[in-house]
């Protein structure tokens, strides 16, 4: 038994849809109440995600707030947190938080976006100021979020003989497990033919490799082991949920910045290495405990990093797991059962409870021809620009 | 404005303070900490937690870098990122400097098959767009060691 449970979990599909944010947000409360057998009188609080890129939230991104308009005003605390991408991951450590306290017995945790096309745009409105690197690096290089991992891509095929069929393997990959998944946008298995014959868009990165934009929403229950007992024999629990921000002396590039060390003396994503390493501590495991991983693939160069940088594998091992299955469901460790960011695109403050919809399917053995046999510990990552980074670990 | 030559006016830079040219050739406009941290653009605090010092101060960087990365934008980001028509597919480098910092920026070629990873490459002040008016809008960009 743990000190948080998760008792229900919802999720609205991925896709691109007429309905508003507040909307499709509501969806996935309404589902995550309703699995975990509660009524919304008996939420305590809320922590919600609060976009950067779109409306909702009365335009303020108090999307907390509106949830609590919609459901019912019971004057409950409402947080609205912000991490970029990794909102979600850092909303559900917030909530864990409140629970393991004991400030609350149940909080809900949400957050739904619909984002505008194309590449991740600089926000409306924001000064073009030449103290803002945001600003330069569109203005003075040109360069999208996608050029980033692009760069780092490139490097790995030079360092590690990373393939171009690599790449596509593992897009290939994330779309054989989307058929089987109903909530994913993209539900087409694809050849590694077809990926490599996608448009480019920032080499060695194509069209299929790249994360697309997406409307999304997810929401979580998260509530004390007393409210866990009350309500179900076998909740999965919140091992540990922990958020962390960039070190100095990290050599990955970071979004939006123009320069980084060229020497590593901090760990590599540290705002991502950072949270998993803490997490998988406060858990009291070891990588070889994990049963199944979240991570957040917004290329497949990410899928095939962040293995080796948080010790599940050696590096330039990737590669080599890839190729044999074994990050595959069937495998030594299965990455992205859900069919991932690549099969889902990015609604970016839902992302992280996104993942927390996937593990628990996961530890409850719900994922039909998705399921990971036997899975009884799962990791969730997301990392977000500006130096954010969020890993949980859920376990059974 | 800056970004003149002898008598020579190479154009507007897009932003000021980031770059200058020089008898020497061009240079960014960084700055580098007591404790080794170095910074562009010039940064008025150092981010590293064990700094006792804490205060960057102007440094200038280049011309002479490593290229660690490149890739070829193949579509046109949203503003305020600006393209003259019609668009071409452009690359961007991620060089190394010896002070210890890369640096993003565009190459002066689009042509991939002269870029090598780890090969040297020059900084160079170059025009990124022109308007209607004439006026040309400068940059720093890298050019590849082939190509001088």
């Amino acid at each position: 038994m743990g000190n948080v449970a998760v008792l229900g979990v919802g999720l609205h599909r991925f896709g691109k849809f007429e309905e508003s944010a507040s909307e499709i947000s509501r969806k996935a409360v309404e589902m995550a109440l309703e699995d975990a057998g509660m009524e919304w009188r008996e939420v305590q609080a809320v922590v919600a995600g609060s976009p950067r890129l779109s409306a909702g939230g009365f335009g303020f991104g108090l999307n907390g707030n509106e949830m609590e308009s919609i459901f019912g005003m019971t004057g409950i605390p409402v947080f609205n947190v912000a991490a970029a991408c990794a909102t979600g991951g850092n909303a559900f450590s917030l909530a864990h938080m409140m629970i393991e306290c004991g400030q609350c017995d149940t909080v809900l945790v949400c957050g739904g976006e619909k984002m505008p096309r194309g590449f991740i745009p600089r926000p409306t409105g924001a000064a073009n100021d030449a103290s803002d690197v945001d600003y330069l690096r569109w203005a003075c290089v040109g360069i999208p979020n996608p050029a980033y991992w692009a760069l780092e891509c490139n490097r790995r095929m030079h360092d590690h003989g990373t393939t171009e069929e690599h790449l596509a393997k593992v897009v290939v990959k994330a779309r054989g497990i989307s058929v089987h998944n109903p909530n994913a946008r993209y539900r087409k298995a694809i050849t590694i033919e077809e990926v490599l014959a996608s448009p480019m868009i920032s080499s060695p990165l194509r069209q299929f490799e790249i994360c697309a934009v997406s409307d999304g929403a997810a929401a979580a229950i998260l509530c004390s082991p007393q409210v866990a007992r009350r309500k179900m024999k076998k909740p999965v629990w919140s091992a540990a949920s922990v958020i962390a921000t960039g070190q100095f002396g990290d050599s990955k590039m970071r979004i939006p910045e123009l320069s980084g060390p060229s020497s590593q003396s901090a760990p590599f994503c540290s705002e991502a290495t950072g949270a998993v390493s803490k997490a998988l501590e406060k858990a009291g495991i070891t990588p070889a405990d994990v049963d199944l991983v979240e991570l957040q693939d917004n290329t497949p160069w990410q899928e095939l990093t962040y293995p080796e940088v948080w010790g599940f594998c050696e590096p330039g091992k990737s590669e080599w797991m890839l190729d044999r299955g074994e990050t595959s469901i069937g495998g030594k460790l299965p990455i992205n059962p859900s069919g991932g960011f690549l099969s889902f695109g990015e609604a970016t403050i839902a992302m992280g409870l996104f993942q927390v919809f996937e593990m628990t399917c996961q530890l409850r053995g719900q994922a039909g021809l998705r399921q990971v046999e036997g899975a009884r510990v799962a990791l969730g990552q997301t990392m977000g620009m500006g130096g954010n980074g969020a890993a949980i670990v859920l376990k059974n | 404005m800056i970004g003149t030559n002898a008598s020579k006016t190479i154009g507007i830079p897009i932003a000021e303070g980031l770059f200058i040219d020089t008898a020497d050739g061009p240079q960014l406009i960084a700055s580098l900490c007591s404790c080794g941290a170095c910074y562009f653009p010039k940064a008025a605090r150092c981010s590293n937690p064990d700094c006792k010092d804490r205060m960057p101060i102007e440094h200038r960087l280049g011309p002479n870098g490593v290229l660690w990365s490149y890739t070829v934008q193949h579509y046109p980001p949203p503003p305020p990122a600006k393209f003259e028509q019609p668009f071409v597919p452009y690359a961007i480098g991620l060089v190394e400097f010896p002070e210890g910092l890369r640096v993003l920026g565009r190459m002066s070629t689009n042509d991939i098959s002269v870029l090598r990873i780890g090969d040297p490459v020059r900084l160079v002040l170059e025009k990124l767009y022109g308007d209607e008016h004439g006026n040309e809008f400068i940059t720093w960009k890298f050019r590849p060691s082939a190509e001088q």
